[in-house]
């Protein structure tokens, strides 16, 4: 009997023993749920649908929206911020916005790293080149509206917990290495395959590739435009514009199919419903006797009043004022359109005086944006507009660029907000007041740091202060330091 | 604890043989308290062995030597008592114990211990002093009669989770509610879903829930970690041991029958004071569609210029264009409504249990039923319970026994949303013009076009009622078997080898339905659910050796292995093709996932107890836990603990003292831990909800395509457990009699090595790492006082205090973190911040000057001149109460009590977003008057009190400026101190006189529950909040108000 309870005994402890010995706990605790490594090609889909959808197409598009005027702010974040009220200066109202991008880069930098020399990927050249494009672009987008940002320190989760910040300067410089880069990396033989249906903004077949270049000579374009105020060179733009798109088809646009991907304008129509249509945009449409003005706008309620809420001081009120009528959930996000390519030339050709060019290149653009999707104008009916209304107006150097750029920032409604916010404060900088303003309170210069490193970061806490410095501190490019 | 000091003294006394001498005394022992008979009281010669024990009727027969003076009665939780011998018939009325010197409770792991051996606070409540009125929520029935702890229930919906806070938190983020031990079994008590942020959505049950507090005979709260190590991982949280009912105790062969039953309804507990002079629009005029009740006066409608009925053969009327949608005339007469008023209806809470028990020589069972019906006082909430349950032991022979326990539960919960998807945003602060009520709430012929006073950001909530479906239904059993040993080597060395395996197992599906029409839009569905088993297996011996007359020695060694599997599902569907079919089938994006999680804890555990003389209690005890979710080579954990208490009463010169009946000193020391999660960094799918997006805009697969990014919370491979040290010394004393009980204790905590997920920086790229950082301490004092001011034959005045003292401080975050948060909105939200109490609300506050003066705006040119302005974010408020203090009261007479507890929180402070939003949206009575001139009480720059006169004729938007858009945007607007003073309780008891029926006792009671005598937020109760985690208490905003509840019970037993 008693070997018997011995053995018992000995069994037992061996059982108990066993039940927690570290091999069988690591079996336990296993994550069986998720992934603990994919490939490049799995990563960058969501780098391209973020760059779209949070980077480009929301908040800070929303509130850029506002800002330039081409919505007015009728309802709480946004009333607040049509009225000065905190948000444009709260460090929590861009946060979604810049852990977004930050995210979105880190996610880049992790498909740089796999397609770089000893990476996992390494020769990956044609998802590498795409990276380092969409890099440049995220980063471009964050240091236009926020100035000097971290960058060099950033993106080291767990490592660096308070990254410094970056000189705007510098992170511009980086901005045309990473194109540079991307550019010749792109041209590259590659014995990877082709992203295919991962790429959700080319399609990822073998004429894709051509395609991400113009793309990337396109912010080439852009950025070199920005730098205006600082380093003009006009005939970059114009020769990295042309090495761009040559027409709309090849713009770099993100599509939205409606149901698994909702497009950002009209998502927050019917989430927040806090926008009304702009009394000031609307003016402008109608000094033009613009077609869009018809287009655009819509009364709230289908047989409702047309109205325009007043800009700087609409009641705070919802169901009332007009609304856009092209926000719909497939319109698509520009991450850069023809027509910015062809306003881009425009400007430049312009502001070396060269206005016949100046003058194709905004009639091509004038065409392209009214023939957008969602607005739908036939290319006959827009250059019988651009006939009839424009050219009449481009009377001289100085007339035609501002009526360029007034058109550009028609052009841009809605989806293309932000780019219209840096042209503003870009134009302003060179003492170009060309697109007019109605709300008499005080323009935003720029837009705050996240929270998220507001509170956690003393870096970017100093550099914040008490965010007044939105009102009074031009980003670099727009002559200020910082 | 009759019946358990009935058994123990059965076991006690036995049966002794009585030498033939001479004198026979008869006589009946009754209780004061209520006149009846007390069977089982020891009655014994002074001085002698000699002795027996009272029968069922109390009655005893006992033969003394001729010389015997003195008979002793003692009874466990009565006050002994000697009878001189005189005659041959003593009757003895006992007096109860008011604090039961004597009492056997239960600790840590099933040991039962006299409550007088213990060096730690424990506290108990029996299942009278619970269910005084019934009601079907554990956590509600405790308010008020523990002291130490702080209960968070967070509304009066049905079902509404509620949280048990013992002696503050420890952890920032992670669970600060006791484990909760039913039968020597842990069970699950928390929700098995966090409700996050707590601005989407309905509230989450906790599991608590499923508990029936009518299958419970006696609660013991364990409240400081010394008296929880044993339980080592999980114990640094308090432990709740809840013994149930059992037939154990009960008279030998007779089958007992208890049936009863309760019936209350509800009423919204609070009214909130609207403005009735005001119409819906703003700016001063009508306006149909809005939000904001900022419009003309309701009697000048008429002579609107648009909607006006004068002047153009509607005299007197004007015309809302909802009824013109509904297809019915619009022209009606301006009249004031009370939307709210008219919306709550009256709830009905349904109780109904049965109990079967019978106990014999060699066991005893019980069996037990219950049912309880709720329908809550909003639309479409209610809650629907089941539970059975068996219990029995027996004795195979004398060494063996065995014994199960078994309960199903079933709990389906319908709910309502709040916050951002406030279901009840209408009914709050539709304008008093309009007649939510009365205007048919859709289109004709259309039942899902809403028709609405305002945009469709909030459904109408009688929309609501057919078209959005928030329902949960829990599927629970739980229970434990055991086999146990017990081998008595010497008459002063006993050994029990118990053996005990259980199993808790349930299964919850959620349903978060906005139909086909909500908000305007197409609708979404959300079906998702958890299946957790957790089995439990446990090995204990207890040896028990009395060394001497003044030594005794108990030693307990055990294993214990908890190991837990969970598997939970997702299936999110948007966009429904058409009404009436709300069903995943009918959506057109769906997105699923699966996720399974195991963790498992292995215990080794020892505790060792000395006590000498009855004066010098000693325990010791250690656990090694070793925790599956902790990084490899970083699993295993020591947790000591260590308590002494001495009865100082036992001295001699104060045994001396007439009037000090017992006094005990207790000190003790322990250290425990709880564990976090750890897993190897990994990717994951993106998610796109949060921020502006009440749904996903984007969710993938996208078009058949997937992808995966690096999860943005990355976990510390040298991740251990957060650590509690605490300490805690007290006072038991006993005075006149055992009329006067005060059990006074003061305890430290101080928590180092929080798990959290530290923030980072945005701009690292990741949100946030699962590490350790951070300090809380706390200090905690409690007094627990009672007082018996009349005890007369017929007449009993009872008086118990519990008042607890609670400051919970945050010390260190993890470096470069100075918050965290922990819910609500960016801004304001409920978070955790170095030197503040724990948790603050956080947001924008008044612009102020240094003295701490409001600024005005003295800007003449802005819309907001001689207002006030919005400054830096700061901490506006702590949510913890400085004190709180519950008392109960009880008067009985005869056959009747009448009982009451109150609660008196004081303290602390919430977001009332309702509060705000009245004001903003003009309902609230406060911007009744716009046609006054007013100062806002500011200070101008230079130190002067604003002197800005707004308002008046010539200003007449100044008052809507002044809620709507400017306060408003301030959060410290919003911040309301929220002490109050409740009548938690109130009840009247009837037993009915013995015999009135044969054999059959009867009771019937009448109570009252919550009912709020005085709270110094406005318009509402305040406790009603948002969230089931740790910013329950202090975030509203359109949360289910409370229900003050009124009924009656019945309770029959042969």
């Amino acid at each position: 009997m008693k070997k018997y309870i011995n053995k018992l005994i000995i069994a037992c402890c061996a059982v108990v023993v066993y039940s927690c010995s570290e091999d069988t706990m690591d079996d336990i605790n296993k994550n069986v749920n998720d992934p603990t490594d994919v490939s490049s090609s799995l990563i960058i889909t969501e780098a391209m649908t973020s760059s779209a959808f949070s980077v480009t197409g929301s908040d800070l598009a929303f509130y850029s929206s506002v800002y330039v005027e081409h919505n007015v702010g009728v309802y709480n974040q946004m009333y607040n911020a049509e009225i000065r009220s905190n948000e444009p200066q709260s460090s929590t109202t861009y946060n979604n916005s810049w852990n977004s991008i930050y995210q979105n880069l880190l996610n880049l930098k992790t498909i740089i790293e796999k397609c770089s020399e000893g990476g996992s990927e390494e020769g990956n050249f044609h998802t590498l080149g795409i990276a380092q494009t969409l890099t440049a672009y995220n980063l471009a987008i964050l240091t236009d509206v926020m100035g000097d940002v971290p960058w060099t320190e950033a993106l080291q989760p767990g490592v660096i917990f308070t990254p410094k910040l970056d000189k705007q300067e510098d992170i511009y410089n980086e901005i045309f290495t990473l194109l540079d880069n991307a550019t010749t990396n792109l041209a590259k033989e590659t014995t990877f395959p082709l992203l295919g249906k991962q790429d959700f903004i080319y399609g990822g077949n073998a004429a894709s590739i051509a395609k991400w270049i113009k793309f990337a000579n396109g912010l080439k374009a852009r950025y070199t435009m920005r730098l205006s105020h600082k380093s003009a060179d006009y005939d970059a733009v114009i020769s990295y514009a042309n090495l761009s798109f040559t027409n709309a088809s090849e713009q770099c646009e993100f599509n939205y199919n409606g149901t698994t991907t909702k497009s950002p304008f009209q998502q927050f129509f019917l989430d927040r419903d806090y926008f009304g249509a702009s009394k000031s945009f609307h003016d402008k449409l109608v000094e033009r006797n613009d077609p869009r003005d018809a287009i655009l706008f819509k009364p709230y309620d289908e047989d409702g009043e047309l109205l325009f809420a007043p800009n700087g001081s609409p009641n705070q009120a919802q169901g009332v004022y007009a609304i856009s009528a092209i926000s719909s959930l497939t319109a698509p996000t520009y991450l850069l359109s023809y027509h910015e390519v062809e306003f881009l030339k425009a400007e430049a050709f312009a502001r070396k005086n060269e206005l016949d060019d100046a003058k194709d290149a905004l009639k091509n653009a004038i065409i392209a944006a009214c023939g957008k999707d969602n607005i739908g104008i036939s290319a006959e009916d827009a250059e019988a507009y651009y006939q009839d209304e424009v050219l009449p107006l481009l009377t001289d150097q100085a007339a035609t660029l501002k009526e360029i750029m007034v058109q550009k920032y028609i052009a841009f409604f809605e989806e293309e907000a932000v780019e219209a916010y840096n042209d503003i404060r870009r134009l302003k900088a060179m003492g170009n007041d060309f697109i007019k303003i109605d709300n008499p309170l005080k323009f935003p210069l720029r837009f705050t740091y996240g929270s998220e490193d507001v509170t956690t970061n003393e870096n970017v806490r100093n550099a914040y202060g008490d965010g007044t410095y939105v009102y009074t501190e031009n980003v670099w490019w727009a002559g200020g330091t910082r | 604890m009759k019946k358990i000091a009935l058994l123990l003294a059965i076991f006690a006394i036995g049966l002794q043989a009585v030498l033939a001498q001479t004198k026979e005394i008869t006589g009946t022992v009754t209780s004061a308290d209520d006149g009846m008979s007390i069977p089982g009281v020891s009655v014994s010669v002074k001085g002698t062995t000699l002795g027996t024990i009272t029968d069922l009727d109390g009655k005893y027969f006992l033969k003394v030597p001729q010389d015997a003076k003195t008979l002793v009665f003692s009874f466990v939780g009565m006050q002994t008592q000697e009878a001189a011998i005189s005659g041959t018939t003593i009757n003895v009325v006992m007096e109860s114990d008011v604090v039961g010197i004597n009492e056997v409770v239960v600790t840590a792991m099933g040991i039962r211990r006299d409550a007088k051996a213990l060096g730690y606070a424990v506290q108990d409540v029996d299942s009278e002093e619970l269910m005084k009125t019934g009601s079907p929520d554990l956590a509600k029935a405790l308010q008020g009669k523990v002291a130490g702890i702080d209960i968070k229930v967070s509304s009066g919906m049905p079902g509404a989770s509620s949280q048990i806070i013992i002696r503050g938190s420890r952890s920032f983020t992670g669970n600060n509610t006791p484990l909760y031990v039913i039968d020597g079994m842990p069970i699950a008590s928390t929700a098995s879903y966090n409700t996050g942020d707590g601005v989407t959505g309905a509230d989450i049950s906790n599991r608590a829930l499923d508990i029936n507090p009518n299958d419970i005979e006696s609660i013991n709260v364990l409240k400081g970690q010394a008296a929880a190590a044993l339980y080592g991982l999980r114990a640094s949280n308090g432990v709740v041991i809840i013994t149930t009912k059992s037939g154990k105790g009960g008279a030998k062969g007779v089958p007992v029958v208890t049936i009863n039953q309760t019936t209350s309804f509800e009423k919204v507990s609070r009214t909130p004071d609207y403005q009735t002079t005001w119409s819906q629009g703003y700016s001063g005029a009508y306006s149909s569609g809005t939000s904001m009740s900022w419009g003309a006066k309701i009697t000048e409608l008429p002579n609107d210029p648009t909607y006006g009925g004068n002047g153009n053969g509607h005299e007197g009327m004007y015309k809302v264009p909802q009824l013109e949608k509904a297809g019915l005339d619009p022209w009606v007469k301006p009249q004031v409504y009370n939307n709210w008023d008219d919306y709550y209806q009256t709830g009905v809470t349904s109780t109904s249990s049965a109990n079967v028990s019978q106990a014999d020589d060699n066991g005893n069972f019980s069996l037990g039923l219950g049912y309880t019906d709720q329908t809550g006082i909003a639309l479409n909430t209610g809650m629907e319970r089941w539970n059975a349950k068996a219990t029995a032991e027996r004795k195979l022979n004398n060494n063996f026994s065995v014994g199960f326990n078994a309960n199903y539960a079933k709990t389906v919960i319908d709910k309502l949303t709040g916050a951002n998807d406030g279901s009840l945003a209408g009914v709050l602060s539709a304008p008093s013009s309009y007649n939510l009520k009365g205007i048919p709430y859709h289109v004709p012929g259309d039942p899902y076009t809403q028709i609405y006073y305002r945009s469709l950001t909030f459904d109408n909530p009688y929309w609501i009622e057919k078209n959005n479906t928030f329902n949960e239904e829990t599927n629970r059993f739980f229970g434990n078997g055991y086999v146990e040993y017990n081998a008595t080597f010497t008459e002063d060395m006993n050994l029990t080898v118990k053996y005990q395996l259980g199993v808790d197992s349930y299964t919850t599906h959620f349903q978060d339905i906005f139909g086909y029409g909500s908000k305007g839009k197409t609708g979404e569905i959300n079906n998702y659910g958890v299946t957790d088993m957790t089995y439990n297996s446990l090995l204990t011996a207890n040896y028990d050796w009395k060394i001497n007359n003044d030594f005794q020695l108990n030693v307990i060694l055990g294993n214990e292995l908890d190991h837990n599997r969970q598997k939970t599902y997702d299936q999110y569907g948007q966009e429904f093709n058409f009404g009436g079919w709300n069903h995943i089938n009918n959506a057109n994006t769906v997105t699923s996932s699966e996720e399974q999680y195991q963790n498992r804890t292995v215990g080794f555990f020892s505790s060792l107890s000395l006590s000498w003389k009855d004066m010098l209690f000693f325990n010791a005890t250690g656990r090694n836990d070793i925790a599956s979710s902790m990084p490899r080579d970083n699993r295993s954990f020591f947790y000591p603990s260590v308590s002494l208490g001495f009865i100082a009463s036992e001295l001699n010169f104060l045994k001396e003292l007439d009037w000090l009946n017992f006094a005990k000193v207790r000190g003790s020391y322990a250290e425990v831990g709880q564990a976090g999660t750890y897993y190897e960094n990994f990717f994951s799918k993106p998610n796109y909800g949060g921020g502006f997006w009440t749904g996903e805009p984007v969710a993938y697969p996208v078009d058949g395509v997937n992808t995966y990014i690096p999860n943005n919370i990355l976990y510390d491979p040298a991740l251990k457990p957060q650590n509690t040290k605490s300490y805690e010394v007290g006072v038991n004393l006993k005075m006149f009699k055992n009329r006067f009980g005060i059990d006074y204790t003061y305890s430290r905590q101080n928590v180092e090595d929080q798990i959290f997920q530290v923030p980072l920086a945005g701009s690292t790229g990741a949100a946030s790492l699962m590490m350790n950082g951070g300090k809380v301490h706390t200090n905690s004092h409690e007094v627990m006082l009672y007082l018996t001011p009349i005890s007369t034959k017929d007449f009993t005045w009872d008086l118990s205090v519990n008042y607890s003292k609670i400051d919970n401080v945050v010390d260190e975050l993890a470096p470069g973190v100075e918050s965290i948060f922990l819910g609500g909105f960016v801004t304001p939200q409920v978070r955790a911040g170095i030197g503040d109490t724990y948790p603050v609300i956080y947001g924008t506050q008044y612009k102020k000057n240094e003295k701490g003066q409001i600024l005005v705006n003295e800007n003449p040119g802005d819309a907001d001149y001689g207002m006030p302005m919005a400054g830096d974010p700061g901490v506006l408020g702590s949510v913890s109460p400085d004190f709180i203090l519950g008392g109960s009261s009880t008067f009985t007479y005869k056959n009747i009590s009448l009982s009451a507890v109150f609660e008196w929180k004081n303290g602390g402070h919430m977001y009332s977003g309702s509060n705000g939003l009245l004001d903003l949206y003009g309902m609230s009575e406060r911007t009744e008057d716009r046609e006054s001139t007013f100062i806002y009480q500011g200070y101008k720059a230079d130190g002067t009190p604003n002197d800005i006169v707004r308002g008046g004729e010539t200003d007449p938007q100044a008052v809507q400026t002044l809620y709507s858009d400017v306060l408003s945007n301030i959060d410290e607007y919003y911040i309301f101190g929220n002490s109050f003073i409740k009548l938690r309780e109130l009840s009247l008891k009837y037993f009915l006189p013995k015999n009135t029926i044969p054999k059959v006792d009867v009771s019937v009671s009448a109570f009252a529950r919550n009912i709020l005598l005085w709270t110094e937020l406005p318009n509402f109760d305040p406790e009603s909040s948002q969230g089931n985690n740790n910013i329950a208490g202090g975030f509203e905003r359109f949360t289910l108000p409370q229900a003050t509840s009124f009924g009656f019970g019945v309770e029959v037993k042969f």
